[in-house]
């Protein structure tokens, strides 16, 4: 530390523990710290160690802490999750990456089979303490297979608890809060949000155990999970030119999803929209909105309202702009729920 | 900043090594994708190698008239840390556009 960020930290020390850093760093700084304190984690995947991930996650952590803690996978995400099973049944940590999410499907045998399953089988006496970094959802227009959204998939799991941080703070604090869990955390990185910058308080990361408030908000409340926070951030502000007060909450645990959070937020508001980039059957936005509906129905203004993907196959990137919820789409969720009138 | 080392792919079906006939960028360039990097030749043909990305040339392996295998280094790029990797593009930070106004009369009951 220099002089002088030693004087500004004497002076001031909430402004010298915030840090500006992207997504991507943050996660970097958040794995390197939990394999300085935790020696019993590793981490590693397709190109984790000496490339240090496509998308820098893991850069410069196979060099700082060893090619027998960072590693390289082959091509096999079986075998990743497999391995990740018997090193945890053998005591081990360990932080697996998929590289990109449309490659968990071949490891899904694992993932619900084994990994969801094994302290329930074993009656708590093989926990599953694995962390698994899956870089998700789209918006960066990549090929087929190189962006999903998996969220419901992985949450209608028993035994799996899914996360889905919105932000650099989060993502630094509940990839650390994740790998310190005794129960396997499907950890989903937006990845078109990696190269966003924000600030990191890395001494107090708040509460990290259930939903949170983005924006406060009077008359509506729009609930979104990872790259979708941003954008309800942008349309609350459009609406606020408009005279609507949208509420934002970033659901950020998807299994468990925090109902009383969300029981509090539309009491308040009495209506809601649901943003997800998943296609709108059988989505996370129906948990969501029977969750709403089953503690709001007296005061709710208005049936609970989605804005999703469509029921089509995530399409490769020249169509990402027609199928992720853009904003005129999430403008006319809110605009239908805003009309709405008890006949 | 991160360096990518670009080694010498096989040129043909099972070739192992190619000949430095001439290099077309030097250290420092800043190279395109697709663009020319260097001529080669091979047992079956001669041919110039195209750049699989963008990025700064920072080193270059062989002089005219040297042999590489495949494999091994042939360009060393200096890429940003904030490319999207070898799959997708970083979004860009866009002002929020619209087409839609909400117009809602709330009944404040």
């Amino acid at each position: 530390m220099s002089e002088s960020t030693a004087t500004l930290e004497a002076r001031a020390p909430m402004e010298a523990r915030l840090t500006q850093l992207s997504m991507q760093q943050a996660l970097n700084r958040a794995l390197d710290e939990v394999l300085s304190t935790d020696p019993k984690t590793l981490v590693f995947g397709e190109d984790c160690g000496q490339l240090g991930g496509v998308f820098r996650i893991t850069d410069g952590l196979q060099t700082k802490h060893g090619d027998t803690r960072v590693f390289d996978t082959p091509l096999a995400e079986s075998g990743i999750l497999g391995m990740s099973v018997g090193l945890a049944m053998a005591g081990f940590h360990p932080i697996p990456e998929v590289q990109f999410d449309g490659f968990a499907y071949p490891a899904i045998n694992q993932i619900v089979c084994q990994i969801a399953r094994m302290n329930y089988r074993s009656r708590g006496t093989l926990p599953m303490p694995i962390t698994l970094r899956v870089p998700s959802f789209g918006g960066i227009r990549a090929p087929e297979h190189h962006g999903e959204s998996l969220e419901a998939l992985f949450a209608h799991v028993p035994g799996l608890k899914v996360v889905s941080p919105s932000d650099p703070h989060d993502a630094y604090h509940l990839l650390k809060y994740a790998a310190s869990r005794p129960d396997p955390v499907i950890f989903m990185e937006p990845k078109s949000r990696y190269w966003q910058k924000g600030d990191v308080d890395t001494a107090d990361g708040g509460s990290l155990t259930g939903a949170r408030v983005v924006r406060p908000g009077r008359h509506l409340t729009l609930v979104a999970w990872g790259a979708m926070v941003a954008r309800c951030l942008q349309v609350a502000e459009l609406a606020a030119e408009d005279g609507i007060d949208v509420e934002v909450l970033d659901l950020r645990w998807l299994k468990p999803i925090d109902a009383a959070t969300l029981a509090t937020s539309v009491g308040k508001t009495r209506r809601a929209v649901v943003v997800h980039e998943a296609p709108l059957t059988s989505g996370l936005g129906a948990e969501v909105a029977q969750l709403i509906t089953q503690s709001c129905f007296d005061t709710l203004k208005a049936p609970v309202e989605r804005v999703t993907g469509f029921d089509v196959p995530y399409p490769s990137g020249d169509l990402e702009d027609e199928y992720i919820p853009n904003i005129d789409r999430i403008l006319l969720g809110i605009q239908r729920v805003l009309e709405y009138r008890r006949g | 900043m991160a360096e990518i080392s670009f080694p010498l792919p096989d040129l043909g079906e099972g070739l192992i090594e190619a000949t430095v006939l001439d290099w077309l960028v030097s250290p420092g360039d800043q190279v395109e994708r697709n663009q020319p990097l260097v001529e080669l030749e091979t047992t079956k043909s001669a041919l110039e190698l195209p750049s699989p990305q963008a990025g700064k040339v920072i080193r270059i392996h062989g002089a005219p008239g040297e042999t590489i295998n495949v494999g091994e280094p042939l360009v060393v790029f200096e890429v940003p840390d904030n490319t999207a990797g070898i799959v997708g593009t970083v979004p860009k930070d866009e002002a929020p556009k619209r087409r839609v106004r909400l117009s809602a009369v709330l009944d404040e009951d």
